[in-house]
Parts: structure tokens; C-alpha cells; sequence
């Protein structure tokens, strides 16, 4: 019945895989009129570069705690190089002022506080997406489409 | 990648369609739904303006998703929305439901024809429906979990949502999270033991599974499905006498459950007595109605032959199934067949010709009005075993050019069929390079199949690696199903482990 329907959808779908993998999505207030950001320009956020939206509301950067597997990717996928590296940029007490980075202890805090706040970025895993957020596109792709530059493994 | 989701989604889907049609005669019902009833409070309510139609609806619920009597749901479905032509939800979740492509795709339109009909919560319902038929995932993953937030005790919600996370997605952590709770708040609700057990099994998980199980046969201990899922399981974990006690405890509830002849047909096949498989396949077989069902057994049937090295009979059988496949108008199963004897073919020369074979067979599916997205699936099918036949035989431009097309392919579908099949032919043309560090991290897209595993396996030995390649052939060699790709290749693994040596998982067929 459909337990077979079930094992072979597993199989054939990688269900089984042990190993870590799934898309990111990078998701804003849905008050912010942003629909698609390229990986450089999400870089020159995570970086500080850029520091405001085009509305001119400052930009708040939220990711789940840098020791994670999850913003150990996302890290490395954006900013390049090693996630060590990347704690450096994103810990750099310069920016406080600038484009602030909160760690948050899971995607559903990361929810929270991009649903209330107008100029926040997150990421999180595309499986924990809400209506109370927007998923923004990256280098035109969104998750989920082939060639989709935030899927982890 | 070789046994595709399209032929083993119809195999089963029959396996399906023959079970649950004969145990309709059965009398052994559970007299009580295990959800709860739609318009209850805490539950998605379901807007329509015939009081047949909801009854039919919620009828069909607890036939699909509490019985899973797949059938009986489906037709309780239909006879929803012919009470109320334009009751949304009820056309998406027919559309939702049923394994024909084509009432799929219809039953959805029409659900979003009159999704306006519906109330704001329905409305996000059919939009995940529909999203996980059409591909729009992200706002289909956005309204189901604002429907989970919102109806946090809608079991039948809770249930189908991890279903479709763990089966379709191969996302096991989000749907195991979801059924971990429903089963906190009911420990008694059996459906979710039923998904949560499997979902368990094909994560690495499956010592969790057999406890549930023993739920799930005490719950309805009439019904012949627990019993025949224990099975499925105990054969996951490789355990054929257990897994052959339960499907006989299935048969013995129900003798007419084909799922669980077919299940015993299998054990065996897989435990190596071919003679007794053969034997229980053609009780299957005489067991089903459907044309096309009885054409997927003699497929397994035919298989066999090759499992007992007697390729020369095999071809002849499967050239018998062949015939029978044209004659019956089934074209996918024509591919199919022609790709099963290309694996087997020590000859590349006359597997690539087989394989030529198998995409013309899969041109007449145009006649048979087969959505494009699951001809997509199978070509992609064809094309990787070509590129893996084609690189292990060390003709890289034939598989290069397989690979071609592939990609192409991949450039502009979501289907994970279609991914995957393009990153294992990728890893087959750069074993063939010499990429072996390439060709691992390709291969390892693709590790639930088979012959990708196999040639991980050799790639891994060839880098220096011996313990990774040690560690996938067990991982192969583990694999316990019906996929003509294990057929093929977990023997060779095991024969492989006992020899000590990797590289000679590369058996004498390509």
C-alpha cells in the first residue's frame, strides 16, 4: 500500500541520505520592496559594504549561531573562504553601528525577528519559511531551482 | 540512476490499486475514522455548499489517509466534486492524491479555478496541493507551515504534510519533527505510526522503527496494511524470515492484499530463491485486474532470471514482456524493459543499442498523452545509464554525449529525478576522465542509487581512499529492494566485501 508508494519515493529521492542538505533562503520583512539580491551584493551586506535598503531603512543581518552547520555554509557560500574568517567580518565591533549581525538559536527566532523588523535579512532553512516573511532571489534563482546558489549539503 | 521514481511510482501504485480494490471486500474495517472529522473545531474547516459532497470528502480522508485505501479515497474524492463542481479543496486534494498525471493536472486547475470559492485557510491548503504538483514549492512550504502554525491539532494536516516532506522531499528531520509531536498529543493515532516508522527506516534510523510498528498492528490488528508495512521494514533492515512472517500474517488477515504477494514475491527474490519468487509472482499476478499491473509483475518475474545468472533466459522472458508491453499500449514499461537488459548486457556495444531502443519506446509516449515532467524523469533515466554504461565501458564521448543532454535537461527542471540522474552521469564521464575527487563529489548526489554507489565505490578506491570505499559498498550492499539497480549491484557489493576489494565491485557486465 502505500509504504512502497513511500520506501521508493525515499529512495529514489534521497530521502535516506544521512548527510546534511537542503536549500537556503534569504528572507526579508514583506514591507521591504527587494525581490532579488545577487550573491555579491548579499556579500557586500554580510560584509557591511552596503548598509542601507533602498528604502533607506538600515539593514540588520540575522543568522543562526556561526557554530552551526547551517551558518557555517551560509558563511562560507556568501562571504568566501573559511567560516573562521568569515566569524571575523561578521563579528567586527565596527559594524554595530552600521549593519548590525544578531545570532539567533533557531530559525524560528530568526522569524520572529525578521517579521518585525523592516529592514532585517535572514537565512534559514527553506523548509522552515513562512507567509510572515519574503523569500528573496538570488542571482534571479529562488530555492529549489536548478543552479540554486544557497543549497547546502 | 536505473529503476525511475515514474516506473516504481506506477509499479507500487498498482501494487497499491490491487491491494486496496480487494480489500474493499473485506469486512474488517476499523469502525471509527482516526482523524479528526473536518469542521471540528482546530481542524481546517471545508467549505462547500453540498452536504454530500463534504461527506464524500471526509469519507475519502478517512479511506486515504486513516485507511489507506487509496482507491476507495480516490473514488470518494470524485464523487466530491461531482456533488459540488466547485468545491476547490476537494479538486485539489483529488489532484493531490491521485497517480494519474493527467486527472493531476486537470483536478488542480480546477482548483485554482475556484480556489476564490473557498475560505482563506482552504485557500492556503490548495496552494500547497498544488505547489508540490506543479513545482511552486516556496509558497507551497510558506502556506503549509502558516496552516501547521495555525491548526497545530489537525492530525490528518500533520500527518500528510510530514508524509510529503519525508517521501517526496527527503526532508526526514522536518517530517519526523512533525510526527514526533503528533504522536505526543495522540500516541494512539496510527497512521502517523505507520509514516513515522518509515520515515525512521530510510533515515539511518530504522532500529527506531519495528517499536512502531508493534503500535501500529495492535491499533488495527484486523487490517492487513500494518502487517504488510512490518514486512516492508523488517525487508528494509534485511531481516527476509521476519519480513516473510508478517506478509504471510497480512495475507492470512486479507489473502486478496496483493501488496503483500508481491511482497513475499520479492523477499524471496531478494533472499536469492528464485524459483519460489517466480512462483509467488505469478500468484500476483493472477491476483490483479489491471493490464498494466500484471505487465509491472511479469517485469519483476523476468527479473529474476537475471538474479539467478541465467541471463540468456532473461533476455528471451523479457523480450516475451516486451511484446506484451507493446500490445498493451504501454510504452514506459517498453523503456523500462529495454533499459533492464541494457544493465545486464556484458555487451556495451548491444546495451547502448538496447538503450536506443528504450528512448524510442519513450517518443510514442507522446501518443499516450504522458505529462512531460514524468517522460523527463524516464529519459533522464535512460540517458544516466547510458552515461554509466557508456564510462564504465571507457567510451567517453558516448557518454559525454549522454551527458550533453542531460544537462541540458537539468538546466531547466526542478525534478529531483532529473538532478540527480544529471550529477551521476556528471560523476560517470569524470570517473572516466580520471577526475576521481570530481566524480566522488558528483556520485555522492546521487547516493541512494545503486550504480552511482558502485562507481562512488571504485572513484573513492582510485583517490586512495580504501575506507570511504569500504564504507559505501556496505552502504550498497545494505540496500534491500526491488530496484533493478539492486538487482544489479548490491550482489556484486556484497561479493565485493567478501573478496576485500573494492574494485572488484565492477562485476562482469560493464
Amino acid at each position: 500500500m502505500r509504504n512502497r508508494v513511500f520506501i521508493f519515493c525515499l529512495l529514489l529521492a534521497g530521502a535516506a541520505s544521512i548527510a546534511f542538505a537542503t536549500d537556503f533562503a534569504v528572507v526579508v520583512n514583506p514591507a521591504n520592496p527587494v525581490r532579488e539580491l545577487s550573491l555579491v551584493e548579499l556579500a557586500k551586506i554580510f560584509r557591511a559594504k552596503t548598509n542601507t535598503w533602498s528604502t533607506g531603512k538600515s539593514i540588520t543581518i540575522i543568522l543562526r549561531d556561526p557554530s552551526s552547520p547551517e551558518a557555517k555554509f551560509v558563511i562560507e557560500k556568501v562571504l568566501g573562504g573559511t567560516v573562521d574568517e568569515g566569524k571575523v567580518v561578521l563579528n567586527d565591533p565596527s559594524r554595530k553601528s552600521t549593519v548590525p549581525v544578531v545570532f539567533a538559536a533557531s530559525d524560528e527566532d530568526i522569524l520572529k525577528i525578521v517579521e518585525g523588523n523592516a529592514g532585517a535579512i535572514g537565512v534559514i532553512d527553506v523548509y522552515n519559511i513562512t507567509g510572515g516573511v519574503k523569500v528573496v532571489k538570488i542571482d534571479d534563482k529562488q530555492p529549489f531551482d536548478p543552479g540554486y546558489t544557497l543549497k547546502g549539503h | 540512476m536505473k529503476i525511475r521514481l515514474f516506473f516504481i511510482w506506477m509499479v507500487v501504485s498498482v501494487l497499491m490499486m490491487g491491494a486496496t480494490v480487494q480489500a474493499q471486500d473485506t469486512a474488517s474495517a476499523p469502525s471509527a475514522s482516526a482523524g479528526t472529522a473536518a469542521g471540528a473545531p482546530g481542524v481546517i474547516p471545508v467549505t462547500t455548499s453540498s452536504i454530500a459532497a463534504q461527506r464524500a470528502y471526509e469519507l475519502g480522508m478517512v479511506e486515504r489517509e486513516d485507511r489507506l485505501f487509496v482507491d476507495e479515497g480516490l473514488e470518494f474524492f470524485r464523487q466530491a466534486v461531482k456533488e459540488d463542481p466547485q468545491f476547490a479543496l476537494g479538486h485539489a486534494t483529488l489532484g493531490y492524491f491521485t497517480a494519474d498525471p493527467r486527472e493531476a493536472k486537470e483536478e488542480s486547475a480546477l482548483a485554482e479555478k475556484f480556489v476564490d470559492k473557498a475560505s482563506p485557510d482552504e485557500q492556503l491548503l490548495v496552494r500547497w496541493m498544488n505547489g508540490t504538483k506543479d513545482g511552486d514549492l516556496v509558497p507551497a512550504i510558506s502556506a503549509m507551515n502558516d496552516l501547521l502554525a495555525k491548526y497545530p491539532n489537525d492530525k490528518r494536516l500533520l500527518n500528510m504534510t510530514a508524509e510529503w516532506l519525508c517521501s517526496n522531499q527527503g526532508a526526514s528531520e522536518h517530517g519526523e519533527a512533525i510526527l514526533v509531536r503528533l504522536l505526543k498529543s495522540d500516541p494512539g493515532y496510527y497512521p502517523a505510526l505507520n509514516n513515522l516508522a518509515y520515515c525512521y527506516a530510510l533515515s539511518g534510523e530504522a532500529r527506531l522503527s519495528p517499536p512502531l510498528m508493534d503500535r501500529y498492528v495492535a491499533a488495527i490488528p484486523n487490517e492487513p496494511n500494518p502487517q504488510d508495512s512490518y514486512g516492508e521494514i523488517m525487508r528494509i533492515l534485511g531481516d527476509y524470515p521476519a519480513a516473510l512472517e508478517h506478509y504471510q500474517k497480512a495475507l492470512e488477515i486479507n489473502p486478496n492484499f496483493n501488496a503483500s504477494q508481491v511482497g513475499v514475491a520479492s523477499t524471496y527474490a531478494l533472499m536469492g530463491d528464485e524459483k519460489r519468487a517466480r512462483a509467488q509472482y505469478l500468484v500476483a499476478i493472477k491476483g490483479t485486474r489491471e493490464r498494466w499491473t500484471q505487465v509491472n509483475y511479469r517485469i519483476l518475474w523476468a527479473l529474476t532470471y537475471y538474479r539467478e545468472n541465467k541471463p540468456q533466459l532473461a533476455r528471451e522472458e523479457f523480450r516475451k514482456v516486451d511484446a506484451e508491453a507493446h500490445l498493451a499500449s504501454l510504452p514506459v514499461q517498453e523503456a523500462e524493459i529495454h533499459r533492464t537488459m541494457a544493465l545486464f548486457d556484458p555487451d556495451p556495444a548491444s546495451a547502448l543499442k538496447q538503450l536506443d531502443d528504450s528512448r524510442s519506446d519513450l517518443s510514442a509516449t507522446q501518443k499516450v498523452q504522458l505529462l512531460p515532467g514524468d517522460r523527463d524523469n524516464e529519459l533522464a533515466s535512460i540517458l544516466q545509464t547510458r552515461a554509466f554504461i557508456a564510462a564504465s565501458a571507457g567510451k567517453l564521448e558516448v557518454a559525454e554525449e549522454a551527458l550533453k543532454l542531460l544537462s541540458d535537461m537539468a538546466e531547466n527542471s526542478r525534478s529531483i529525478p532529473v538532478q540527480k540522474s544529471y550529477h551521476s552521469a556528471n560523476g560517470a564521464v569524470l570517473f572516466a576522465r580520471g577526475d576521481y575527487a570530481g566524480a566522488i563529489a558528483e556520485l555522492q548526489e546521487d547516493a541512494q542509487n545503486p550504480l552511482s554507489l558502485r562507481l562512488l565505490a571504485e572513484a573513492q578506491a582510485k583517490a586512495g581512499k580504501p575506507a570511504d570505499a569500504q564504507a559505501t559498498l556496505t552502504t550498497l550492499a545494505a540496500i534491500s529492494d526491488e530496484r533493478v539497480e539492486t538487482a544489479f549491484a548490491v550482489p556484486q557489493a556484497r561479493a565485493a566485501l567478501k573478496s576485500d576489494n573494492p574494485q572488484t565491485a565492477q562485476g562482469e557486465a560493464h
